[in-house]
C-alpha cells in the first residue's frame, strides 16, 4: 500500500492507492451516517479504490468485544468525544498524523487517537409564546422556576453523563463560569435536587426533540441538531445561544484494526473542506474544517456552532477533566436519577 | 422443578405424565444444543466474569448489595412485575373466560384482537403509549374534557405498569385460554345439579380449575417483565429505573461488565429463588386441596 509522498492534505486521498481493501465505517445511523457516507465515505471509496463497507449503530461494548477476541472488524468509528478522550491506548489507537492532516481543525479540536466529526452544541431552548418578551438570559434563569415556571427537560441518560446539567446547575448556584473546573460534582447534583420536581429527563435525542415538538416542557437543555429539527417540524422554541455547551463527536480507529494507515487515510478525507461542507449542507451539524463554508437556509444557519460570533458565547468545557473524571461521574449521575 | 413444570404444563392435572426419557429422548437434542450454546455458555461466561473482572474475587457482589441504589432498583423491579402480572391476570381472566363461551367467529376474533398487538413491534407499542399518555396526550386531553385531569402519567410507575401489563397481556390470555377450554364445563352443570348457585359452582369448580393457567401465565408474564428495558425506559423517569437499565449503564455506559454480571447474576438467582418459593407453595395448595 502506498498513500504517496509528502504531508498529508485534509480531504486527499491518492488515486487508487487502496485498490483491494475493505474498510468498515460504523457511526450512529440515521440522517448523520447517511450523510457522513454521500460526503465522505463513498467519494473516499471511489477515489481510493477501497471497498468502504457501513455499519452502526456505534455501540462500545461491540467495539470492546472487537478488541477484547483480536478480531477487530470496525475499521473506522464514530464515536462520543469524551469516551473516545478515556479510550485512547486503551481500545483507541494513537492517530498518525503523518496520514490524517489536523491543521484546518478548529482550535483544542482532536486529541492523539481522534478526531472531531462534526460539531454541535448543548443549547438552551425557551418557549417563544411563554418567554418570548423576557427570554432567559443564560443557565442561572433556566433554573430560576419562579421567574420562568413550568417544567425543563434536561439529558437524562443513566449510562452517560457529559458536559451539560451539571454545569448549568452550578453557574445557577452562583459559580463564576471561569471557576466550573474541576466541577464540584456533590454541589451540582444538590442544586438539581432542590429543583427536580420541575425537571423531565430526556433519554434519547428523539425524545427530547418530542418534549419540544409536544410542548410539554417551557425550556429544555438539548443537542442543537435536534432543536433546530424540532423548530423546523414547527415547535414553537427559541434558542438562547449564552453559555452553550460545544460538542462534537470524534472519528477513531480501534487497536487491532486490519488495516490501520487505510483507516487513518479514511479519517483524513473526511476532514476535508469540501467534504465537510457537504455534510453540514446534509445534515445540519456544523463543520470542522475551517474552510469549510455550506450553504444552507436561514434557519439551519442559525444553529451552526460556526455562525459568526458563536464561538464568543460558548462556555468554556474542559474535556479533559471530563475524560479523566467521566466514570466515576457516571456512577454518580446514574445512582442520582435512580434515586 | 417439577412442580413448575407442572403448572407451566396446560394439562389440567391429575393426568398421569409420560416421562421425556426412553425412546423419543434424542429428539429434544437440537433444543438442548441450542440452549447450551446460546444461553448456558453466554451464562457461564457472564457469571465468570462476575468474579474475574476486573479483579478476582466478591468485590462487584459487594459493591451490587452495598449500593442503596442497586438494592432499591432489585426491589422495585420485583414490585413492579409483581403489579404487572396482578394487572395482566385482572384483564386476561374475563377476557379467556369470555373466549370460553363465546361463538366460534368471536371467538376467531377476540384471539385476532389478542395477537395483534403480538405481532406489532415493541417500540411502536411503547410509542404509542407514549403519545397517548404524554401530559398533553390524548388521555390527558379526554380527561380535561370531563374535568378530571390533567394526571401525571407519564414518566411514572404507573405508565410503565400501563404499557407493560397492555405489552405482555398476550402471556397471560393464551395460556389462560388453554386451559379453560379444556375444562369440562359439565362439571359446573352437574355442581348446580346439586344445588350450588352459579357463582359458587364458578367460584369452587371452574376457577380452581383454571389455576394451572393462572400459573403459567403468571410465571411467564412476571419473569419476562423482569427483563424489560425499553418500555420502563421510555414511559418511566430515571428515578424508576428497572435494574436492566441499570445493567446497561454497567456494561454499556462503563464497560464494567463484571459489575453488569453481577447485577445479572444476582436478579437469576433472586427469581430462581422465588420460583422455588412460588413451586412449593403450590404443591402445599394441592396436596392440600385433595377435592379436586
Amino acid at each position: 500500500m502506498d498513500l504517496g509522498s509528502g504531508p498529508a492534505e485534509a480531504g486527499k486521498v491518492k488515486k487508487d492507492a487502496l485498490d483491494g481493501v475493505t474498510l468498515t465505517f460504523a457511526s450512529y445511523g440515521g440522517i448523520f451516517q447517511d450523510g457522513q457516507e454521500a460526503a465522505a465515505v463513498k467519494p473516499f471509496a471511489a477515489e481510493s479504490g477501497a471497498k468502504v463497507l457501513s455499519d452502526g449503530p456505534t455501540d462500545y461494548t461491540k467495539i470492546k468485544t472487537q478488541v477484547d477476541a483480536k478480531n477487530v472488524t470496525w475499521d473506522v468509528v464514530d464515536t462520543d468525544t469524551l469516551w473516545a478522550k478515556r479510550e485512547c491506548g486503551k481500545l483507541l489507537m494513537p492517530l498518525d498524523t503523518t496520514i490524517v492532516d489536523t491543521s484546518k481543525l478548529p482550535k483544542g479540536m482532536g486529541g492523539k487517537c481522534s478526531v472531531p466529526a462534526m460539531s454541535y452544541g448543548v443549547v438552551l431552548m425557551y418557549d417563544k409564546k411563554k418567554f418570548g418578551g423576557n427570554p432567559p438570559k443564560n443557565w442561572a434563569d433556566f433554573f430560576n422556576t419562579a421567574k420562568y415556571p413550568g417544567k425543563r427537560a434536561i439529558p437524562g441518560i443513566p449510562s452517560d453523563a457529559s458536559p451539560g446539567a451539571l454545569e448549568a446547575a452550578l453557574l445557577s448556584d452562583g459559580v463564576a463560569p471561569d471557576r466550573l473546573y474541576p466541577l464540584n460534582v456533590d454541589r451540582a447534583l444538590k442544586k438539581l435536587t432542590s429543583v427536580r420536581s420541575s425537571l423531565v429527563f430526556w433519554d434519547t435525542g428523539a425524545r427530547s426533540q418530542q418534549l419540544l415538538e409536544s410542548g410539554e416542557v417551557s425550556m429544555a437543555m438539548v443537542w442543537s441538531g435536534r432543536a433546530y429539527a424540532a423548530v423546523k417540524n414547527g415547535a414553537h422554541f427559541a434558542p438562547q445561544w449564552n453559555q452553550f455547551l460545544p460538542v462534537s463527536d470524534s472519528l477513531a480507529v480501534p487497536v487491532g484494526a486490519i488495516n490501520p494507515k487505510a483507516s487513518m487515510a479514511l479519517i483524513n478525507y473526511y476532514l476535508g473542506a469540501a467534504q465537510q461542507t457537504k455534510l453540514t449542507e446534509l445534515t445540519s451539524y456544523s463543520p470542522i474544517n475551517s474552510d469549510a463554508e455550506p450553504k444552507i437556509d436561514k434557519l439551519a444557519a442559525q444553529y451552526l456552532t460556526t455562525a459568526p460570533g458563536r464561538q464568543a458565547q460558548a462556555l468554556k468545557v474542559d474535556n479533559v477533566w471530563w475524560a479523566k473524571n467521566q466514570e466515576q461521574i457516571i456512577q454518580k449521575w446514574s445512582d442520582w436519577l435512580a434515586r | 422443578m417439577t412442580a413448575l413444570m407442572d403448572i407451566t404444563s396446560p394439562a389440567t392435572g391429575g393426568r398421569p405424565r409420560k416421562g421425556v426419557g426412553g425412546r423419543w429422548g434424542w429428539l429434544l437434542l437440537p433444543a438442548v444444543a441450542l440452549l447450551a450454546v446460546l444461553f448456558l455458555v453466554p451464562l457461564g461466561l457472564m457469571a465468570w466474569r462476575s468474579i474475574t473482572e476486573p479483579t478476582p474475587g466478591a468485590g462487584n457482589y459487594s459493591w451490587f448489595f452495598t449500593s442503596d441504589v442497586a438494592l432499591a432498583t432489585l426491589i422495585r423491579t420485583l414490585a413492579v412485575g409483581a403489579v404487572v402480572t396482578l394487572v395482566t391476570l385482572v384483564f386476561s381472566y374475563p377476557y379467556a373466560y369470555l373466549m370460553t363461551v363465546v361463538g366460534a367467529r368471536a371467538r376467531i376474533w377476540l384471539t385476532l384482537l389478542v395477537l395483534l398487538p403480538f405481532w406489532t413491534s415493541l417500540m411502536v407499542r411503547t410509542f404509542a403509549w407514549v403519545v397517548l399518555l404524554q401530559d398533553n396526550g390524548v388521555v390527558n386531553q379526554l380527561l380535561g374534557t370531563v374535568g378530571l385531569g390533567p394526571l401525571q402519567l407519564i414518566r411514572t410507575t404507573t405508565g410503565v405498569v400501563i404499557g407493560m401489563s397492555q405489552v405482555l397481556m398476550p402471556f397471560m390470555v393464551l395460556p389462560l385460554y388453554a386451559v379453560m377450554s379444556g375444562i369440562d364445563r359439565r362439571l359446573l352443570d352437574a355442581a348446580q345439579g346439586m344445588g350450588a348457585r352459579p357463582a359458587t359452582a364458578f367460584l369452587r369448580v371452574f376457577v380452581p380449575l383454571s389455576l394451572p393457567g393462572v400459573g403459567a401465565g403468571a410465571l411467564t408474564v412476571f419473569i419476562t417483565s423482569l427483563g424489560f428495558y425499553i418500555t420502563p425506559a421510555l414511559l418511566g423517569s430515571p428515578d424508576q429505573a428497572l435494574i436492566s437499565q441499570q445493567i446497561f449503564t454497567q456494561v454499556n455506559g462503563l464497560l464494567a461488565w463484571g459489575r453488569g454480571g453481577a447485577m445479572g447474576v444476582v436478579l437469576l438467582a433472586v427469581t430462581l429463588v422465588l420460583l422455588g418459593l412460588v413451586g412449593i407453595v403450590l404443591r402445599f395448595t394441592r396436596t392440600r386441596g385433595g377435592a379436586r
